[in-house]
């Protein structure tokens, strides 16, 4: 599965969850739904995960869907971190 | 607007500055009241000032100075101010109730101002400089960064009572606590078992999946230590800049070190549900675009309240001419990225330089990040490391500081940390606007 966040207008913040909905509808794996941030998180198949993608941005309400970026801190025992 | 200047008096030879030209005045002072304040009733009584033009009474407040020749004073009711005629014996008083009421601000001649033209600019700038001199300087609000003074020069060391970056940053002068300001350390969680804290109000909760918030890295106990630590930890010098702020410890990145948007994005978002009024993210990917959910969450986040602020990156080697770029999610044109000094205040050699091209990608403000010393996963205590990671929590609680004298919140708080900022001689795509500096 591929991580992503999908970013909702401010027109759609306020119905989230059913802005939710129809992307679980539409193959995502919702994890999270927050409202005060207006982003949606999870996941969809990696496979795929260009035409999900697509069909995902076409909901209306949905500003980009982005894939997770990764971070990482140095190990505890670095200088540098 | 159109308005007659009248006779100009000839200049007082006392105010001729060496070598330059002679600043002008028109004999009239500017008087600024506080806001609130009765001025028409203040200048009679403490100066008998008798008659008072009201901006008020002309069409869209737009004084017409011919017909103001009578009056003693001039009041422009938007911005508080008077211009008055006054004798010397009325400008000592108004300037002994300058001293002892709340009314007036200040007293300050009214000078001549001239289209700027080459050389006599420079003698311009030489004679107002002597002419505040002599006059007295007009008074700086308080907690207005006229730091140059207070702090002593780089380079700057840990002492018994300080680290160094509390010290450079004015910090260890400071009134400020950040008493009633919430502060979000988004990281690798906390060790609520380090004994510094004891007392504190601390909140925590884990966005990591099968971990929870408590710290098996130690890079977000450091963090914490620096936006927040104790004003008298058990042992060694102070380290931590908002001792009374109330803490919020979100863990997003597991004991690895490592997390993902998703977690990042739920801590943001529990952050500001919760009311924090800095979120510090000492963390980042070498992704040289902006990532486009942190443009909107930025946003939404300032529209809040909540000021983020991110560590601009460690991938810069300018030892060897590598001086990195702006990594995401401190890229983002509404998140604060925080650049890396060292004692010298110069340069880190990791800290990251401004991501070209991208709005957004500019380092915003620096603070001290070698060699810094703070809390960590017990039983070590305390460990001293480097990194922009290190200087974002600087920042972050000293946010909290102004947060808590001003009371602004969101942007007018970034504004008010870039206003406030050290200037330096690094160039701004390496500092933005400078070392941070705490109210005085």
């Amino acid at each position: 599965m591929t991580r992503v966040t999908v970013t909702v207008d401010d027109a759609h913040r306020r119905s989230i969850s059913t802005l939710a909905r129809s992307l679980a509808d539409k193959g995502m794996q919702v994890d999270r739904v927050m409202e005060t941030m207006g982003c949606i998180t999870g996941s969809i198949p990696s496979g795929t995960a260009t035409a999900v993608a697509t069909t995902l941005r076409n909901v209306p309400g949905v500003l980009s869907v982005d894939p997770d970026v990764a971070y990482r801190v140095a190990p505890p025992d670095s200088d540098v971190q | 607007m159109e308005f007659s200047i009248p006779a100009l008096p000839d200049p007082d030879p006392s105010t001729v500055p060496l070598g330059g030209t002679p600043v002008q005045t028109t004999g009239r002072f500017i008087v600024v009241f506080a806001r609130g304040a009765d001025a028409k009733a203040t200048l009679a009584r403490t100066a008998g000032v008798g008659t008072v033009a009201d901006s008020r009474d002309f069409t869209a407040q737009a004084v017409d100075f011919s017909q103001t020749d009578g009056s003693d004073a001039v009041w422009f009711d938007a911005l508080g101010v008077a211009v008055v005629t006054a004798e010397p014996a009325q400008l000592g008083a108004l300037r002994t109730a300058e001293a002892g009421e709340d009314a007036i601000i200040s007293v300050s001649p009214e000078l001549i101002h001239h289209i700027l033209d080459g050389d006599y600019l420079q003698g311009y700038r030489d004679g107002v400089s002597d002419l505040a001199g002599r006059l007295g300087a007009v008074e700086r609000p308080a907690g207005s960064g006229a730091l140059a003074a207070a702090a002593a020069n780089p380079p700057f060391a840990d002492n018994a009572q300080f680290t160094w970056g509390l010290q450079a940053t004015g910090v260890s002068t400071s009134p400020q606590s950040g008493a009633g300001i919430k502060v979000a350390v988004l990281d690798t969680g906390f060790d609520v078992g380090h004994p510094d804290f004891v007392g504190r109000s601390v909140t925590t909760q884990s966005f990591v999946a099968g971990e929870t918030v408590q710290d098996g890295h130690g890079h977000g106990t450091h963090c914490i230590g620096t936006s927040c630590g104790s004003k008298a930890p058990e042992s060694g010098p102070r380290y931590g800049v908002a001792y009374g702020a109330s803490i919020y410890a979100g863990k997003v990145l597991g004991d690895s070190g490592s997390g993902s948007d998703g977690g990042i994005i739920a801590g943001i978002n529990w952050a500001v549900e919760n009311g924090c009024h800095v979120i510090s993210m000492s963390l980042g990917a070498d992704v040289a675009s902006v990532h486009p959910p942190y443009t909107v969450v930025g946003q939404r986040a300032l529209d809040a309240g909540s000021l983020i602020v991110a560590a601009a990156g460690n991938n810069a080697d300018r030892r060897v001419g590598n001086f990195g770029f702006v990594g995401t999610p401190a890229n983002s044109p509404f998140i604060m990225a925080v650049g890396a000094l060292d004692q010298k205040l110069d340069m880190a050699y990791f800290s990251a330089r401004t991501l070209a091209g991208t709005r957004g990608g500019q380092v915003d403000i620096a603070g001290p990040g070698y060699q810094v010393y703070s809390s960590w996963l017990m039983p070590t205590r305390y460990k001293t490391i480097s990194g922009t990671s290190m200087a974002t929590p600087h920042v972050a609680g000293v946010a909290a500081l102004w947060a808590e004298l001003t009371g602004y919140r969101g942007r007018d708080l970034w504004a008010t940390l870039a206003q406030d900022s050290q200037r330096l001689l690094q160039p701004s795509v390496d500092v933005g606007g400078g070392l941070v500096l705490a109210p005085q």
